[in-house]
């Protein structure tokens, strides 16, 4: 256990330092600013499996969320409001939107829930294309100016990475802090957790509001990187990509949203100008990885090693609440949860 | 705005637009109803089997020919669908639904591929001719038609269903697996079977939608959303339901889009939330 605690730090501060030495070791703009992608991604993703690996509840509406903030910062520059308001405009798009999405969807589990949050993110794209008074229809905004402090590629690269590295600890934080408990209560059974006297709903939609707000911040993030929203990015195919950047990664993983937001945004941006049909390899990967490595990419390979150093110690195999099976306790959390039967 | 023949005519538009609702949902909610599926992959359906039935309407000059291929093309791909992937993820919830929705991105990347970005329609030669006319009120026959298919496979849905054999295993599926398996029924089979039935019911709802509105990449996810808006408002898994949520779905985005277009998805919307607050099942719906 300590063994894997210090290899996986080393493993994060190695990442860190490649990240941070990224702009001074040749890495051209376009790199850079893949990789602002991928980071930007691996926020929103990991708004998703917050709320997939703690409590259980799959949301398939989020990038209507972060479209929502995005699109508050665009109508506010629209106006030609400064950035503080901007900024405070995204908030509090953001808090209205993801308190519409948590207060409908408080009351619901598994299938419901996922039905209810597509269905609240297709109303955000349909406002999206609709509503052009506000959000200039299909068309979308174009020319968004970030503040000019982090006008430069590089330097917002820096923030990205800051941001994502932020989010990141925070929500690990959050994950084992007493509500995080709850949530997890909440995950592996509902009914126990309101016989001991939680407010089921009201936990559900604190954990949605957190979960809004990272997803709001990954918008505003989003739309100071291309200066530009439009409807497809409150799409269904864009929640669904969330969808599959968690469960490629990992879900309830900490650095799985990242694994599989980097796989996600190589696949569009990258794999995209060699292959015409790059939706129906995400689409194959996706299908693989449900089939074959239901712990994602993450969970997969910790498992690997977990067996992998079994079978060197020449020990028996673990059973449950050995060392090694709390190991790779993490990566098992989505099994769990698909093990759940229906409400 | 508000003279009786516009909205005569705004009434049948709901009416037929329900009726479209209908067929797509009804596979839908059948499917839920016994395999606690929710496909994501009946938005990809209803798209193939909308270009399957313009191909072959376009070749042959017959909707009936047309509807035919529709249904088999996509069967077939549900078929493989069930057989190849979902038997192996059966009765995990997640995974079954996460599943469909990667063979959603697939379908619908390959339509694009083999028909290609622009929008499809029926021609209209397959097309019945004519409007119905009414003093002042003139109507596509086409639409009552749509209507009257809808009416058609909604009864003989129930019937089946309440009346014969088959209805009566799909009935005991629902209520007891376990049951009906130890009385000797292989209940995967009825699964795979139900499965490629509400597919076909998509590809029916495909072909004759691509009537009414055009088949394009993009599609896929519109209908899809409005057939769960439908069977949550209806109660998931009941055919009343589906044919009560359609209706009233069909007539609120008819008015609402000749109202107040720049709120049209946002009508449909509000029942829905509605109905998730008062009565979370429903309409149709029980408790499960």
């Amino acid at each position: 256990m300590n063994r894997r605690r210090v290899l996986n730090l080393s493993l994060l501060g190695a990442l860190l330092l490649v990240a941070l030495a990224l702009p001074y070791i040749g890495a051209t703009s376009f790199v850079i600013s893949l990789t602002s992608t991928i980071l930007i991604a691996g926020i929103l993703a990991s708004s998703v499996n917050f709320l997939a690996g703690q409590g259980g509840m799959v949301s398939l509406g989020h990038a209507g969320i972060a479209a929502a903030s995005a699109y508050g910062v665009g109508w506010a520059s629209r106006q030609g409001m400064d950035t503080g308001v901007q900024v405070l405009i995204a908030l509090g798009v953001t808090l209205v939107v993801s308190f519409i999405y948590g207060l409908l969807s408080m009351r619901t589990t598994g299938i419901y829930f996922l039905m209810v949050t597509l269905a609240v993110g297709m109303l955000v794209y349909g406002l999206a294309f609709r509503l052009s008074s506000v959000t200039n229809g299909e068309n979308g905004i174009s020319g968004i100016a970030r503040p000019e402090w982090m006008g430069t590629y590089w330097t917002f690269y820096y923030v990205v990475l800051a941001s994502f590295v932020l989010v990141t600890a925070a929500l690990w934080v959050m994950g084992r802090s007493p509500f995080g408990a709850s949530l997890t209560g909440l995950r592996d059974s509902e009914s126990r957790m309101r016989s001991l006297g939680y407010s089921v709903p009201a936990y559900k939609l604190g954990a949605f509001m957190i979960s809004g707000l990272v997803a709001g911040f990954a918008g505003l993030l989003a739309v100071w990187h291309t200066g530009f929203v439009s409807p497809s990015s409150a799409g269904v195919d864009r929640s669904t990509h969330l969808i599959v950047m968690v469960i490629l990664g990992g879900i309830g993983t900490l650095l799985g949203p990242l694994i599989g937001a980097s796989v996600v945004v190589l696949v569009e941006n990258v794999l995209s100008s060699y292959v015409d049909r790059w939706p129906t390899v995400l689409g194959l990967i996706f299908i693989f990885v449900i089939l074959f490595a239901r712990a994602g990419i993450a969970g997969s390979v910790g498992k690997w090693i977990a067996r992998a150093r079994r079978r060197a110690d020449h020990r028996p195999p673990g059973g449950r609440g050995s060392p090694v099976s709390e190991a790779v306790s993490d990566s098992n959390h989505s099994e769990e949860m698909n093990r759940k039967d229906l409400p | 705005m508000f003279e009786p023949i516009f909205l005569a005519q705004q009434a049948l538009n709901g009416v037929s637009f329900g009726a479209l609702l209908f067929l797509l949902a009804s596979g839908l909610t059948l499917v839920f109803g016994l395999m606690r599926i929710v496909n994501m992959a009946h938005g990809a359906f209803y798209v193939l089997g909308g270009y399957v039935g313009v191909v072959v309407a376009t070749l042959s000059g017959n909707l009936l020919l047309a509807g035919i291929a529709a249904v088999l093309v996509v069967s077939l791909t549900a078929l493989i669908v069930e057989f190849g992937l979902l038997r192996f993820v059966r009765g995990q919830e997640l995974p079954e639904v996460l599943l469909t929705i990667g063979v959603s991105f697939v379908i619908a990347d390959l339509c694009l591929a083999i028909f290609g970005g622009d929008p499809q329609n029926l021609p209209v030669t397959v097309k019945i001719p004519g409007a119905l006319v009414i003093g002042e009120l003139t109507y596509p026959w086409y639409r009552i038609f749509v209507i009257g298919v809808a009416l058609v496979i909604g009864v003989a849905l129930v019937l089946v269903q309440s009346k014969t054999r088959i209805g009566a295993v799909v009935r005991a599926g629902v209520d007891d697996r376990e049951m009906i398996t130890a009385m000797g029924v292989n209940i995967k089979w009825v699964f795979t079977g139900m499965f490629v039935v509400g597919a076909g019911l998509a590809a029916v709802a495909g072909t004759i939608g691509a009537g009414m509105q055009s088949i394009l990449p993009g599609v896929q996810n519109e209908v899809l959303l409005y057939a769960l808006v439908v069977i949550i408002i209806g109660g998931l898994g009941s055919i009343p339901g589906a044919a009560v949520g359609s209706l009233l779905i069909g007539l609120i985005d008819a008015f609402a889009k000749a109202w107040i277009p720049e709120l049209a998805y946002f009508t449909i919307f509000l029942p829905m939330a509605l109905v998730l607050v008062f009565r979370p099942t429903g309409l149709f719906g029980r408790a499960a």
